[in-house]
């Protein structure tokens, strides 16, 4: 078996004149998690589709689990499995129908189906809800359910999309528990998420904004390359503050955090001393500022603001 | 095979857990066909009706017995002035009244011609030519009974006889049209809103990462709901027959047998509407649409033969018109397959275009 699970070679897709995806390329190999990262509408989901099979890319090449996206759909959907974001299994069958339909659609046969369906239900402790309607369960346990349908044919590669969202904190994190578990297995995981600490945890991520991949690396790489660029300052009144420096010369992009602003910037020391002028002068009062390390926000914010089209 | 039948497998528990849907299944055609089979009567029968009898005598009176013995027309009143005859139609106390003149036996017996008036309420037209043709009909009979006219020299012996519906119940008439309507409204509709709900739940994303074939991700769906079609045809025959007493002189395998190509035809409507629809609303108002015609235009209640060219020729385009023929033919007249060809054939040809039609929208779908 090759090491690579999952590998994208300038794929691109067109929706009559708007580029959703615009020459994409990666690679993913066996066992590890690819965060991938981009706001609403930046095209993660349709580079999905394409890698699922379900949509023609309009050009590049892609292959996954060894299969080719263009020509080999129907042999994609065999070795992989795909969570959407939003529920999509059946509400209104019990946990055990759903995975044993599912089970039946992937070819499992009978005895092996039944203790397939007994072992995922244990891994996703989901064992005692076996006879509820589906639509019953909380978010946390649809999720899991999903998760579930997904590794019953034990695919190779997952496809998660946005698999934690609107989830509480304990729930995403057992969500994350069994991702990791599944990715030590050898599984390979696309994940996409808007939470930035999860992003934290995947072995590499990609930001992709308005179709293109703008950065990719391990997350702490990437943080690094930005580190000495982020300037903290604790001051009040925080938005009016964060207003005028946003119009400050080396000033690339502010994000707020509770009473600190995160300043993006080009130079660390002539910034700083820049900051302060400015405040005295508009009358801002400045607690503290230092420099600090880049958090992946700090690096989201900073490729937002490379954007042509920026507007904050 | 093994998808297909995990695919009807799950169908049918969703079937069996929507009540609501299941509740409509059994109550429309239970309803319908008692609306149609008791409530609905076009056999007029006891037109109430004013005699303004201005002779009175023997033979007037056998004249107004005459038409009471028919069954068609009862008389409420015997009327004193023409006045209260007028009022009583204008009114709606009467829709016919019978004006029988002051020297009816005299003249009869001079062999004098008379004049006997029957006006007739024409609002409705239904019973109104009811009332019309029956009148003359026991005008004939009371002549030849009373012997006023010479039987022997009548030159052309008529003899009308009625076939297959002797007693023009309307109930033979409409209650295997019923299987008609029913399924052309219900099985579209069912269809078309179990394929409209995985879109609109998002059950058909997950459906399309699975290495399921359309074709058989299709079958599997529509195949309950063949099932449940042949149960709401076969129960509605049942009662048909067996409540209301309308006799099937033809055979049943010929019946089952189209209808169940009438049913894919239903069902490809449903997959078509549901290709279009995005919500079960929508895919609800779709086959309401294409229902509506169907009804008017089909024969189910109205004549086609009455229609303008250009009306009927729409008419052809509607599986139930076909449909109609068939099942009131083996029904009431026993046609069999053969008889029925002219039939069968646009209907089978509607088949298959539907479903490949269906087939080839739904997978383009997929990509």
């Amino acid at each position: 078996m090759p090491d690579i699970a999952i590998s994208a070679d300038k794929l691109t897709r067109r929706f009559g004149k708007f580029t959703a995806v615009d020459e994409v390329s990666f690679e993913i190999p066996y066992g590890s998690i690819f965060g991938f990262l981009g706001a609403n509408g930046a095209g993660k989901s349709t580079t999905i589709r394409m890698l699922c099979g379900i949509l023609e890319p309009t050009s590049g090449n892609g292959k996954v689990g060894g299969f080719d996206v263009q020509t080999q759909p129907e042999q994609i959907k065999t070795v992989i499995s795909y969570v959407s974001q939003r529920f999509s299994l059946y509400s209104d069958l019990t946990v055990i129908e759903n995975l044993s339909f599912y089970g039946q659609i992937y070819g499992l046969k009978r005895e092996s189906l039944s203790r397939r369906i007994e072992e995922v239900l244990t891994m996703t402790g989901l064992y005692r809800f076996c006879q509820r309607l589906s639509g019953d369960l909380s978010g946390g346990m649809k999720q899991k359910l999903a998760i579930a349908n997904a590794i019953l044919h034990k695919p190779k590669i997952i496809f998660l999309d946005e698999p934690t969202a609107g989830l509480d904190p304990l729930a995403r994190r057992s969500i994350w528990e069994l991702l990791y578990s599944l990715a030590e297995q050898g599984t390979s995981l696309f994940v996409t998420t808007h939470y930035m600490e999860e992003a934290e945890r995947c072995n590499t991520i990609a930001f992709i904004s308005d179709g293109k991949i703008l950065r990719i690396g391990r997350p702490a790489d990437l943080r690094h390359q930005l580190s000495a660029k982020i300037l903290e300052v604790a001051c009040q009144p925080l938005m009016k503050a964060s207003r005028l420096f946003l119009t400050l010369e080396g000033v690339r992009g502010i994000t707020v955090y509770g009473t600190t602003l995160n300043l993006n910037v080009n130079d660390q020391k002539a910034v700083s001393a820049r900051v302060v002028d400015a405040a005295a002068r508009e009358g801002v009062e400045i607690i503290s500022i230092r420099p600090i390390g880049a958090s992946l926000e700090d690096v989201f914010s900073d490729l937002d603001s490379e954007r042509p089209d920026a507007k904050h | 095979m093994r998808n297909i039948r995990a695919v009807a497998f799950k169908e049918f528990i969703h079937i069996l857990r929507d009540r609501r849907t299941l509740t409509l299944l059994i109550v429309m055609p239970l309803m319908q066909l008692m609306i149609y089979g008791y409530g609905i009567n076009t056999d007029v029968k006891h037109l109430p009706t004013y005699v303004y009898d201005q002779d009175r005598t023997y033979l007037s009176r056998r004249l107004i017995n005459a038409f009471t013995q028919s069954d068609y027309f009862t008389v409420k009143t015997q009327a004193a002035s023409l006045g209260q005859v007028y009022s009583a139609l204008d009114r709606g106390l009467a829709q016919s009244a019978l004006i029988i003149p002051p020297d009816f036996t005299a003249n009869l017996l001079k062999k004098k011609g008379v004049q006997v008036q029957l006006i007739i309420d024409g609002t409705d037209s239904t019973p109104a030519n009811v009332a019309l043709n029956s009148s003359q009909a026991i005008i004939n009979a009371f002549m030849q009974n009373e012997k006023l006219v010479p039987v022997q020299l009548l030159p052309i012996d008529f003899r009308p006889r009625l076939w297959y519906n002797p007693d023009l119940k309307s109930s033979y008439f409409m209650l295997p049209g019923l299987v008609g309507l029913l399924l052309q409204f219900l099985v579209p509709m069912i269809t078309a809103t179990a394929i409209v709900r995985e879109k609109e739940r998002g059950n058909i994303e997950q459906l399309l990462v699975t290495p399921i074939k359309s074709y058989e991700l299709i079958i599997g769906k529509i195949l309950p709901y063949i099932a449940l079609g042949v149960l709401i045809a076969s129960s509605i025959i049942t009662i048909m027959h067996f409540l209301f007493m309308v006799p099937i002189h033809g055979s049943v395998m010929t019946l089952f047998f189209l209808t169940l190509v009438y049913l894919v035809v239903c069902l490809g409507i449903g997959l078509w509407a549901s290709t279009i629809a995005d919500n079960q609303q929508q895919a609800g108002q779709i086959v309401m649409f294409f229902a509506m015609p169907s009804i008017l235009l089909s024969g189910f209640i109205f004549p086609r033969e009455g229609m303008p060219v250009w009306v009927r020729d729409i008419g052809y385009f509607i599986p139930m018109t076909y449909f109609l023929k068939i099942v009131r033919g083996i029904i009431l007249k026993g046609m069999g397959f053969f008889d029925l060809i002219d039939q069968v054939w646009p209907l089978l040809l509607m088949a298959v275009l539907v479903i490949v039609f269906s087939i080839r929208r739904f997978s383009k779908r997929m990509t």
